[in-house]
């Protein structure tokens, strides 16, 4: 038998490589490729959200949005992602799918997307003028706070979005054949105001 | 013109996708070759407020019925199609 070994690659390792562009002397926009999350796709079966959220609650003490916004923190978060959806994202070694799949696998269709999604974060004292150059939403505090999270546009590229804390840093899901696409977007819109790009982590 | 998702608050129009006339009913299977030719061809086209069918194509991915005048893009409401359809559903015993 012959044996394959894959070996797994990030679509951002040609065009997103760590040092500084634009701007000298600037760091407007800080951009950071996150490493090592495991992203999972939860889709309530058909009359089971509220069993859902009660589940959700029972095992990780998280309410399950039912509105645009994101509960959890790094280690294990929830997000709205369309009606009846949700993603789980997770950082660390254990099996986020196995781990969803014993406690919701009645209540729900689970989808790992750990390989389909790239993420990215964004920080950095002009990450909104950049953002704002691509994305016709309202980002400004009043309208736009940390937990918010939104499915958009970014450059014509669909995306989700979600803020983290009020520095403001985000970060920004795309599918991973688009991820090239949203940085060939992103580097020319920070530009001006200088861009550190950090090694992925 | 801006559309108020009812799941994702308001957006342009360049995230959604017009899906057609949203009063028109799908017929009963064994229904005539006129009704369905009708079902399938035959629309209204008001000068004024209309019931249309949006997708959310770039955000939530969700069917909604909005209620707009086509002179004035003036929009009325905004419903998940899925309740609509629900609330049209005969109550069953
Ligand atoms: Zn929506």
């Amino acid at each position: 038998m012959v044996e394959i070994g894959l070996l797994s690659r990030s679509p951002l390792a040609a065009v997103l490589q760590p040092g500084h562009y634009g701007q000298p002397g600037q760091d407007g926009l800080v951009v950071q490729e996150r490493t090592g999350l495991h992203i999972v796709n939860l889709a309530a079966r058909r009359g089971q959200g509220g069993a859902l959220a009660v589940a959700v609650q029972r095992s990780w003490g998280l309410e399950l949005p039912t509105t645009p916004r994101r509960a959890g923190d790094g280690r294990l978060a929830f997000l709205w992602s369309g009606g009846a959806q949700w993603l789980a994202i997770a950082e660390g070694t254990g099996d986020l799918e196995l781990s969803l799949k014993d406690r919701l696998g009645s209540l729900a269709s689970l989808t790992d997307q750990s390989d389909g999604r790239s993420v990215l974060r964004l920080s950095g004292s002009r990450t909104r003028e950049t953002l704002a150059k691509g994305l016709a939403i309202d980002l400004h505090p009043r309208a736009f706070t940390p937990g918010d999270t939104a499915l958009t546009l970014a450059g014509h590229i669909g995306v989700q979005i979600w803020q983290l804390d009020d520095t403001p840093s985000y970060e920004i899901a795309v599918a991973r054949g688009y991820a090239g696409s949203l940085i060939g977007w992103l580097l020319p819109a920070g530009e001006e105001f200088g861009i550190t790009v950090l090694p992925p982590g | 013109m801006r559309i108020i998702c009812p799941l994702c608050g308001e957006r342009g129009a360049e995230e959604f996708v017009y899906h057609g006339d949203a009063t028109v009913r799908r017929p009963h299977p064994d229904s005539s070759a006129e009704t369905w030719n009708a079902y399938v061809h035959l629309r209204d086209n008001p000068a004024g407020r209309h019931s249309e069918l949006w997708y959310h194509a770039a955000g939530c991915h969700a069917w909604l019925v909005v209620e707009r005048d086509v002179r004035t893009h003036e929009i009325f409401a905004v419903t998940l199609a899925q309740d609509v359809a629900l609330a049209r559903r005969p109550v069953t015993a």
